[in-house]
């Protein structure tokens, strides 16, 4: 019996012969489709090729209509088990949601001189560090800027989303990952919406610039907001 | 692939390029369906885990500390260039050096991964730096 890999779920459609070629098939279903390929026994490989060629497939898919990204990893044991999934009355509804819509990832970063201007009111804690360069008054002096650095990451991330709110249907926070970080941001919004969002950064960047950076990453298929409001029951 | 606008300060990529990408946004991503997902992975906690570097706030700390007096234009006594934190001696240059080199390879790599440790909320790490940690913060699939 086939076990498949499954990719996404997208509407029935030709597929791209480039993806085809790669040995990536659709299951039909009733006005949905599984794009799976077939799989040998054992488990998937969290390597870089099985993950870049997991993003590609759905991204490819994602440029020409709606693709609803699986979780990396995901296995149907068999055919059924496909045509169960399309079945999902979810799975209409979250085709419907996402028939014109992308998602962008946002990241903010500072540049290292951002320490400098948090640091800046606390003249009184440098001169102690700078005349008796203890670990204390380190820590007393580094605790002091951490804290107004989380500050002006909340200030700037508030300021993002307030400007970027009247684009955006949907948003996910995630956890910025590294120090200089201010935030990852996941944003769902219209197709068409895309370059709006673009102007409106460049304006941000204007009176948020120097030390923020950008990097917006996009259109991507919707793998932020494809989670089901109420897990299937077995 | 990726292209730099508003003098430097937006980076634009219309897919995701690299790996570093890929583990940022889509890893514990997408679709699940609890009762059909049959999610079977090898090799995940090598990805995330062992590249996932964790800083120990004090370090952290230490640093802010140190970066803020050395970014301070109007700093009038360089004749401290480089802080003399525990107050060893000669051999103390020498190592600070090195950990400034191992500092910026650890640096390279979070970049090159797109996973940095060193979240503000590490307040009872106290591991060294560079010792990566395994299990608690792993990012793999629970279900």
């Amino acid at each position: 019996m086939s076990r498949f890999y499954l990719y996404g779920i997208t509407r029935p459609r030709e597929m791209p012969q480039r993806i085809a070629d790669q040995g990536v098939f659709l299951i039909d279903g009733e006005g949905c489709a599984a794009v799976v390929s077939e799989l040998e026994d054992g488990p998937v490989e969290a390597t870089r090729r099985n993950l870049l060629a997991h993003a590609d497939v759905v991204e490819q898919l994602h440029q020409e209509a709606v693709v609803l990204p699986a979780r990396f990893g995901y296995i149907l044991e068999s055919r059924e088990e496909a045509l169960e999934l399309l079945e999902l009355p979810e799975i209409q509804q979250l085709l419907e949601r996402h028939e014109q819509t992308c998602e962008l990832t946002l990241r903010g970063k500072y540049e290292e001189s951002v320490l400098a201007e948090v640091g800046a009111g606390l003249q009184p804690l440098r001169d102690a560090y700078r005349a008796e360069p203890s670990f204390e008054v380190g820590i007393a002096l580094g605790e002091a800027v951490g804290e107004r650095l989380a500050e002006r990451k909340a200030r700037d991330r508030s300021l993002v989303l307030d400007a970027l709110s009247p684009l955006v249907l949907e948003v996910v926070a995630g956890e910025p990952a590294g120090e200089f970080a201010a935030f990852d941001l996941a944003l769902l919004v219209d197709r068409d919406a895309v370059k709006s969002i673009e102007a409106e950064l460049e304006g941000l960047v204007a009176r948020l610039s120097p030390p923020l950076h950008f990097k917006l990453v996009g259109p991507l298929p919707p793998y932020s907001f494809v989670r089901l409001a109420q897990p299937a029951v077995a | 692939m990726q292209r730099e606008s508003s003098a430097g300060y937006i980076t634009r990529a219309p897919r995701s390029s690299g790996l570093a990408d890929v583990l940022e946004i889509l890893l514990d991503r997408g679709l699940v369906i609890d009762a059909y997902v049959r999610v079977s992975l090898v090799g995940i906690e090598l990805l995330t885990v062992d590249l996932r570097v964790v800083i120990a706030s004090v370090d952290t700390y230490l640093r802010f500390a140190e970066a803020v007096n050395r970014l301070d234009l109007r700093q009038v006594d360089d004749s401290r260039s480089v802080p003399d934190l525990f107050e060893k001696g000669g051999e103390e240059l020498a190592e600070t050096k090195t950990k400034g080199a191992v500092e910026g390879g650890m640096d390279a790599i979070k970049e090159k991964i797109g996973l940095g440790g060193g979240s503000d909320d590490d307040d009872d790490e106290d591991e060294d730096k560079g010792r990566s940690r395994s299990g608690s913060r792993s990012r793999s699939n629970d279900r």
